[in-house]
């Protein structure tokens, strides 16, 4: 059981209910530092819970989980130093130009005056958006709001990014880009933890677990399950678990 | 500490780039003042007096010009009957109507009792009232002349004249302006509507763009969330508060008798319990419009159980003990008693004492609902 | 018409599935009823009124009991020095004082006149001259008496018979129910109406709509008849609840009541559309109709304060609200029994009709 200093994120069947539904039942996860893990699901499947919890919005009901090897029953706010978390909302203040957003979110995460300005400038040219720190936020296009949404919950440099279905209702083009980031960050040693319904997405994973009805169905790198359950690719064998 | 300045900066950057917001705040005050103050006005003034004079005497020239020369009589159109008269009020045209009779004057001038007719509008049942208050005043007025004439005529009976006097001194308002009463209470109204509203919508539209869960996220604790939601509302009510009172003061002319720390002092309590409210309405509240509605709804109630038009006395016992608990009751009686008669830090413990205690359970309460919300 | 009737079928699902709407037009209406009914109280009573009594003696002890005695005054208690009289006042102890000064009853028996002191608390105005008039009314009455004891039965040489028309005990429910009741109908008709059409717009259902072949003016009345079933029934519901709870008077006849009220709830209902049409979100529609309504209604119409008393400009401002005529009507009719209102009803259906051809065309305009 304790074991889990060597994980990035791991649980011990944590479990969330809500009255008698049970939303997210018993799951044991394991997730390496520097991986990218996708963590997948249907509509409904449990999986915002499971972030939710992993974040310290949510108290688990029973388990535990360790993030960062902090418990998350009694250290939820200790682990909201260590993780970055961005949902498909993209989070941001509209009537703020782009620069005060990550400004602001670099002020909350309690960075000094020097380090905020440093961080800001750096992030704004990773996210491709050096000449637009001037911009009203609210006339970013969507693929530009998603990485500066992604770039505020970077700004003090978490060792774990919780991405909730980031990607969604973003163009092609701009998802690419977005992976791109992603990848960067994970060379670096940030371990990604994200849900998606794109199931080329999923290809891009090192290691994805299915989630189904509050249970993980499967769990491994992407080769190996198509190898275990014998389907061409990851729709595929998506399909047949969630039907299952 | 940090993340506190922080979250002001940012709210302040959201206020003063929303123009709505910046007019909100900055007209909607003035605009209350100015219609509040002008409007809110139960002065009697101009009411239109018919008389019908049939004795057309001496005497009874000099009983209607007593009603004319008053300073809150206007002539109204002229009758022809006593049946006209009614008409008059019953069509609308005036207001109060004097009848004297053709035996006025020979009445008198026997020693009997001399008889006249007053009949008031009295649709309005608290003008109405009034007016009949001020015309039967003026009766017996001019009945005492009367009666002081004939006594001063009869040297037997002069000896025997005697009354009691009475002089009337009105303290704090002596012109009996009812602005004076009102602007200070309008004030009050202002800083309740502005910090209520604003504070109310700003934390659920946090909670609708979905960037308060993003907020929940980062290692800032729901007490500095608080704190940072609530300072730029303070800052921005205080504001309101003393421009009001500038108005109040330099436009309205109405002085502050008492003292502007205790006026400063006691709207930094009520401010908590206007910006609790603000914050305990918006963890009840889904979406900024029923955060809103929910508002209004309080402010409505608050307002008319607050005293601010009519006396709490006059209400029903059930509802009177209802208005203590209303801050607004409290806070409205300590700021006319500043204003109008210089109350004292004593003087006004009957009140501060129970809004504070209102301002702390409802910043409690809000704080620990809005912990429940956010968790 | 079976389409207005498909619109207006529609309509009344939407009312009767969504609770909040329904609260809204039943008890909204009721609750502010009678939480104003029963706040806005103007006839003064209990008023306390302080007593500094250096005279000690029966006329003073007489002249306190003449004035308690109707219930208008309650005795606050003796005050033994001059001090205590400015703090009572800032304290709301009492609102006035009585001196009587020392020697008063001897004064009178050697044929002298005392002065006795009235001191007033003057920040409430009107409190302040009604209390003033009332105690000098019960002075001037033991004068009376004074002179008869040492005359016998004279008469005082002038008597006035004063009557209240129309409201001769003066009840304030007469003259606020009738008024409330102008006001609730506005703000409910304009809050529900106003939502109506920009719900539709919010949710895109208007676009789907008007891919049908029914006219933009039929949508409209679709929409208005409904809640103007509604409307109808608060404004029963209220006036029931005026009659039987505050027993307000009614010298008129309820049908011409119910002519001029069903005028005014189409003008209500043709603002409320107005505001739809013209507000791209519910939440906005709801706003103005509330900010339009509300407070123009309750401070500007004559309800509580009078119109005559404003400045020039707010006058103005008066007659463009449609609550002023319809109070000059409901007021007249349950009052005083006039049924003929020339003026007001010709205002009112001009303003009926501006309205609903404005709200009309803005409707169609948008549309293009």
């Amino acid at each position: 059981m304790n074991d889990n200093n060597g994980y990035a994120v791991r649980t011990d069947k944590l479990t969330r209910r809500f009255g008698s539904f049970t939303a997210v039942d018993a799951i044991d996860l394991a997730v390496k530092p520097g991986e990218i893990f996708g963590f997948l699901g249907a509509n409904g499947a449990g999986k915002t819970t499971a972030i939710r919890m992993l974040c310290g919005l949510l108290a688990p009901t029973e388990g535990e989980a360790w993030v960062d090897g902090l418990p998350i029953s009694s250290k939820a706010e200790e682990v909201k130093r260590h993780i970055g978390y961005m949902s498909q909302k993209f989070s941001l203040y509209n009537d703020l130009h782009v620069i005060e957003n990550l400004e602001f979110y670099g002020g909350v995460y309690g960075l000094d005056k020097a380090e905020i300005r440093s961080r800001s400038t750096e992030l704004l040219a990773r996210v491709g958006l050096e000449d637009k720190g001037r911009t009203m936020t609210v006339d970013l296009s969507l693929g530009y709001k998603q990485r500066l949404a992604l770039g505020c919950s970077v700004i003090h440099r978490p060792n774990i990014l919780f991405l909730d279905e980031p990607t969604s209702g973003v163009d092609p083009i701009a998802r690419r880009q977005f992976w791109d980031l992603i990848y960067e960050l994970a060379d670096q040693g940030t371990t990604v933890f994200v849900t998606t319904h794109y199931m080329d997405e999923a290809e891009y994973c090192s290691r994805v677990s299915i989630m189904v009805a509050g249970h993980i169905e499967a769990m491994g790198a992407p080769e190996e399950l198509k190898t275990k359950h014998d389907v061409p690719d990851m729709q595929q064998l998506f399909i047949t678990l969630v039907n299952r | 500490m940090k993340a506190i300045f922080y979250l002001v900066q940012k709210e302040f950057r959201q206020i003063f780039r929303d123009h709505m917001m910046v007019r909100i705040i900055f007209l909607l005050p003035l605009l209350q003042l100015f219609i509040f103050g002008y409007a809110v006005n139960n002065d009697l003034k101009d009411v239109r007096i018919s008389i019908l004079d049939q004795d057309n005497s001496v005497e009874s020239r000099h009983l209607a010009d007593a009603f004319l020369n008053s300073s809150l009589f206007i002539p109204g159109p002229a009758a022809h009957s006593p049946a006209d008269l009614d008409d008059l009020i019953y069509k609308g045209k005036t207001d109060i109507t004097l009848w004297i009779p053709n035996d006025y004057s020979s009445s008198l001038s026997v020693g009997q009792e001399a008889q006249v007719g007053i009949a008031v509008d009295g649709k309005n049942s608290n003008l109405g009232g009034r007016a009949g208050g001020y015309a039967m005043a003026i009766i017996r007025q001019e009945g005492q002349r009367l009666r002081d004439a004939r006594m001063l005529d009869n040297p037997l009976l002069r000896a025997k004249m005697k009354e009691i006097k009475t002089a009337t001194r009105f303290f704090y308002n002596p012109e009996l302006v009812s602005r004076t009463y009102m602007v200070p209470g309008i004030v009050v109204l202002v800083v309740t509507i502005i910090s209520g509203l604003l504070t109310g919508m700003a934390v659920v539209r946090e909670n609708e763009i979905g960037t308060l869960e993003q907020l929940m996220v980062t290692p800032i604790t729901s007490l500095q969330l608080i704190a940072g939601k609530t300072i730029p509302f303070m800052i921005l009510a205080f504001f309101e508060l003393a421009f009001a009172t500038v108005v109040a003061v330099l436009w309205f002319k109405i002085p502050i008798a008492g003292s502007l720390w205790l006026l400063t002092g006691s709207s930094l309590v009520y401010l908590v319990v206007t910006l609790g409210s603000g914050i305990l309405a918006s963890t009840v509240s889904r979406t900024q419009q029923q955060a809103m509605f929910t508002v209004w709804f309080f402010l409505v109630f608050g307002i008319l159980m607050s005293g601010f038009f009519y006396p709490i006395e006059n209400m029903p016992m059930a509802m009177q003990w209802l208005t203590y608990l209303n801050p607004l009751r409290y806070f409205l009686s300590i700021v006319r008693g500043l204003f109008l008669k210089g109350i004292t830090l004593s003087d006004s413990l009957p009140d501060l004492i129970p809004m504070a205690l209102l301002g702390i359970i409802i910043f409690g309460a809000a704080i620990l609902r809005f912990r429940k919300t956010v968790a | 018409m079976k389409r207005i009737l498909a619109l207006a079928r529609k309509e009344v699902l939407h009312i009767l599935r969504d609770p909040r709407s329904l609260a809204v037009a039943i008890a909204m209406p009721l609750g502010m009823l009678l939480l104003f009914g029963y706040a806005i109280d103007m006839e003064l009573r209990s008023l306390p009124v302080g007593v500094m009594d250096l005279d000690h003696s029966q006329t003073s002890r007489a002249i306190v009991r003449d004035m308690t005695a109707g219930g208008f005054i309650v005795d606050a208690g003796r005050i033994h020095s001059r001090d205590e009289v400015e703090r009572g006042f800032r304290r709301k102890k009492f609102l006035a004082v009585l001196v009587f000064p020392e020697g008063m009853d001897r004064d009178l028996a050697n044929g002298n006149s005392p002065t006795i002191q009235l001191m007033i608390d003057g920040s409430d105005a009107a409190t302040a001259q009604t209390v003033e008039n009332y105690l000098s009314a019960v002075i001037a009455r033991k004068n009376i008496e004074i002179l008869r004891e040492d005359l016998g039965d004279i008469k005082p040489p002038l008597e006035a018979r004063v009557r209240f028309l129309f409201n001769p005990e003066l009840r304030s429910p007469d003259f606020v129910v009738p008024g409330l009741t102008a006001v609730i109908m506005i703000m409910i008709c304009a809050l529900l109406t106003s939502v109506a059409v920009a719900r539709e717009k919010e949710t895109g259902t208007m676009e789907q709509i008007m891919t049908t072949p029914i006219k933009p003016s039929h949508v409209l009345i679709g929409k208005v008849i409904p809640y103007m079933v509604i409307a109808v029934l608060d404004a029963t519901l209220v006036l029931l609840i005026g009659r039987v709870v505050f027993h307000v008077q009614m010298a008129g006849s309820w049908w011409i009541l119910a002519a001029y009220s069903l005028l005014y709830l189409f003008i209500s209902l043709a603002l409320g559309l107005l505001v739809s049409t013209l507000a791209k979100t519910q939440q906005v529609a709801m706003t103005v109709a509330l900010v339009a309504t509300m407070l123009p209604t309750l401070l500007l119409s004559g309800f509580l304060f009078p119109i005559s008393g404003m400045p020039l400009v707010l006058q103005w401002f008066a007659h463009i609200i449609p609550a002023t005529y319809y109070l000059e009507v409901i007021r007249g009719i349950m009052l005083t029994g006039r049924h003929w209102y020339p003026f007001e009803l010709g205002i009112m259906i001009v303003m009926a009709l501006f309205l609903m051809s404005v709200s009309m065309r803005k409707f169609r305009s948008r549309l293009d």
